[in-house]
């Protein structure tokens, strides 16, 4: 990690900001620009030099645009709240597919891409062979009815291609 | 932290990449010259540093009992 | 036919009688290599490893991916896990997403990771803990059933349990042996290994990425290449010891570094070096000995509007070659730099670093207001070398991959449909190819089948180890 920002900014409340702004070497190594602090948006210019700062961070007037931000900023002083990666226009955005569509309530696939059904979802019943053997001819309608049904619909809709 | 007043952006550098050794090479006065580290335990022990020029985009290896008096390519640092 | 049998004449041979005849009968070289490759159709083929009995006592992908390349060309080999846990591989996942259950049948919410997918095809799942003396019995049972077993333990540790090279050669003397691990003997005998640990400590991560003038840092790969690599060079060895072993009829131990294996990739870094001191630095999607021959962005995506960012954003590189001086001459005057050429006609001038610094930017300049699409169709309608980089989804429809049958779906007996690519992309064989008939199975899937069948312990012997938990 590059030398921080520890942002000493005054607030409107009368308390100084506290905000430690990290700084990855992946961008910052060798690094000349404006950047924000990610708690209360202050601008600072800063010239890095191999990871060490050589100038700055020297406070820019309200309403500098800053050129990036930091990669991550948490407040130790407050029990380490902190600022995640890609916060827009506090930490460093990318572009990445939203995660919030993975999370929430485990959803099993029943059905691979091109519609037809997979196996190997849990829970799994109970093994009928011993010692971890397990029945390789897998009946579906016995199984789950429920998914044999919805492949039939599928199959019956057009859903289920070759490729 | 090192303190930064009054140095020039080379000079600063030249204190973060504090170098492991000294020796008459004129690559010292050099640009384009990358210093064996101090503190570094793994470059063979008879380098001074790494010339960023004569092999470029490849380093090439400065040998400490070369003593180099002039080069074609030396660049006085600013 | 002749009266005398020596004589041989055209018309008494089989096939073609005249040219005429041989080249009506020849049949285009597409056509050819479609029919006797004939991708989907490998199950109907013999396996040339078949006979060949493997144990693979190994863990995560290296040493796991040497042996399932037996597997693939028809060795029956024996995976032998930990009771219960499995290789633990079986419990990671790219970002914790995709699991197929179950991982044993104790445990029917713990799945097997996707990261598992490619290193153990084919393979029969025995679950033992060898280590116990109890087992010792079944284990050297095993070992003087089968030709060989592959290891990845800390050096000495299968010694320190009378199982290493030196105790199995009393039993089978034609068994080979193979150890695979980080660093092998030597000063740092007792480091383990991890993919990224061959890429770093072999100098290799060091020359990925970009120039330190181009803010580059040293690089892995995203994938774990060196553990695949490794692997397969491991196979080659059990290859090669096996034609030694039908001469002579002994066997070997093979004992395989990763850390040493990746320097084999570095070109020519050592040569270099130990000639003039020159120590290979990064040069990130261009290329060190050929200019233009790398890798360019262009100004606009493919899929403006896709939603995923991979082809939102990312559709917008393209491989360019032209370092031929009629290429080049080309490739100059399609981006209207006539003057570049003539200042870099001789290609000892053009690979030289500051030239290709100043030749990809014009290249890029050249191609800012372009789409990859355009700008590999203009330079490939000028005869000149270019192709997109192409992300996963662009591999999956790409009508050449699936007619070679390269990535294909399969149905696994256990999990469904799959779709694999690991086996079918290491070269087609005629005769032997190589197949795919599971992805993999859970822990113990097939201790009745070794234990009891191909063993003899009766099934109550099998069930109170089983209880024991030490199978």
């Amino acid at each position: 990690m590059c030398d921080i920002i520890w942002c000493k900014k005054t607030q409107a409340d009368g308390k100084p900001c506290e905000t430690v702004n990290y700084l990855d070497p992946y961008c910052f190594w060798n690094w000349k620009g404006n950047i924000n602090c990610a708690h209360c948006g202050t601008v600072y210019a800063i010239h890095m030099i191999q990871g060490h700062m050589y100038k700055g961070p020297d406070e820019q007037p309200a309403g500098t645009k800053p050129d990036t931000s930091p990669l991550y900023a948490d407040k130790p002083l407050e029990g380490y709240i902190n600022y995640p990666s890609g916060m827009e226009g506090r930490t460093r955005p990318f572009h990445c597919l939203p995660r919030h569509i993975y999370l929430g309530v485990p959803d099993m696939v029943k059905f691979s891409i091109r519609g037809k059904p997979l196996r190997g979802w849990r829970p799994q019943p109970k093994s009928a062979g011993i010692a971890g053997q397990f029945p390789y001819n897998w009946e579906m309608e016995k199984l789950s009815p429920e998914v044999a049904a919805e492949y039939k619909e599928k199959i019956a809709k057009g859903e289920v291609k070759e490729w | 932290m090192i303190e930064a007043k009054g140095l020039t952006p080379r000079q600063f550098l030249d204190k973060v990449l504090e170098p492991e050794k000294e020796s008459d090479h004129i690559c010292w006065q050099c640009e384009f010259l990358k210093p064996v580290i101090k503190g570094s335990s793994f470059p063979p022990a008879d380098i001074i540093g790494w010339c960023m020029k004569i092999h470029w985009p490849y380093y090439w290896c400065v040998a400490d009992f070369n003593v180099v008096k002039k080069c074609y390519v030396f660049k006085q640092k600013g | 036919m002749t009266k005398d049998l020596r004589e041989c004449r055209l018309e008494d041979l089989p096939g073609p009688k005249s040219k005429q005849e041989l080249d009506e009968m020849r049949m285009p070289y597409e056509d050819y290599c479609k029919a006797v490759f004939a991708p989907g159709h490998e199950m109907s083929k013999p396996e040339a490893l078949k006979g060949i009995r493997w144990l693979s006592t190994t863990m995560y992908i290296f040493t796991p991916h040497s042996v399932a390349n037996l597997a693939e060309l028809g060795a029956e080999v024996i995976k032998v896990e930990m009771p219960r846990m499995g290789d633990p591989m079986k419990h990671t996942s790219p970002f914790n997403e995709a699991y197929l259950y179950p991982l044993h049948d104790t445990r029917p919410m713990t799945g097997t990771g996707y990261g598992f997918t490619s290193a153990n095809v084919n393979e029969y799942y025995l679950s033992m803990d060898y280590h116990l003396p109890e087992m010792k019995e079944a284990f050297y049972r095993l070992i003087k059933m089968s030709d060989g077993l592959t290891e990845c333990y800390r050096p000495g540790t299968f010694d320190r349990w009378k199982q290493s090279y030196r105790f199995v050669q009393e039993l089978n003397p034609r068994f080979i042996y193979v150890w695979g691990g980080g660093f092998g003997y030597g000063p740092k005998c007792f480091g383990g290994s991890y993919d990224i640990l061959g890429q770093a400590h072999a100098g290799l991560a060091s020359v990925t990425g970009m120039h330190e003038f181009m803010g580059g840092h040293c690089t892995k790969h995203s994938n774990w290449c060196i553990d695949w690599y490794s692997g397969t060079q491991i196979t080659f060895g059990i290859l090669a010891a096996l034609h030694w072993r039908a001469k002579t009829g002994l066997g070997t131990m093979i004992e395989f570094s990763q850390v040493q294996a990746a320097t084999r990739v570095l070109g020519h870094a050592a040569p270099m070096y130990g000639r003039f001191g020159i120590v290979r630095q990064r040069w990130g999607n261009w290329d060190t000995q050929l200019c233009v021959h790398g890798i360019i962005l262009c100004g606009k995506s493919d899929f403006p509007d896709a939603i995923n960012p991979q082809d939102k954003f990312e559709a917008r590189y393209a491989m360019v070659s032209a370092f031929q001086d009629k290429d080049f001459k080309a490739l100059c005057d399609v981006i209207k730099k006539p003057d570049m050429y003539s200042k870099y006609m001789k290609h000892k001038d053009r690979v030289e670093g500051e030239a290709q610094v100043d030749i990809y930017a014009e290249l890029e300049d050249w191609a800012k207001d372009k789409s990859r699409a355009e700008v590999v169709r203009i330079l490939q309608s000028e005869g000149l070398l270019c192709e997109p980089v192409m992300n996963d989804r662009e591999v999956y429809e790409s009508e050449h991959y699936r007619t070679r049958g390269t990535v294909r779906w399969m149905e696994d007996p256990l999990f469904g449909d799959v779709l694999v690519q690991g086996t079918y992309s290491a070269g087609l064989m005629s005769q032997t190819p190589r197949r795919q008939y599971w992805i993999w199975r859970p822990v113990g899937a097939d201790n009745v089948k070794i234990y009891h069948e191909m063993l003899g312990y009766p099934i109550s012997t099998v069930k109170e180890w089983y209880d024991k938990a030490w199978i």
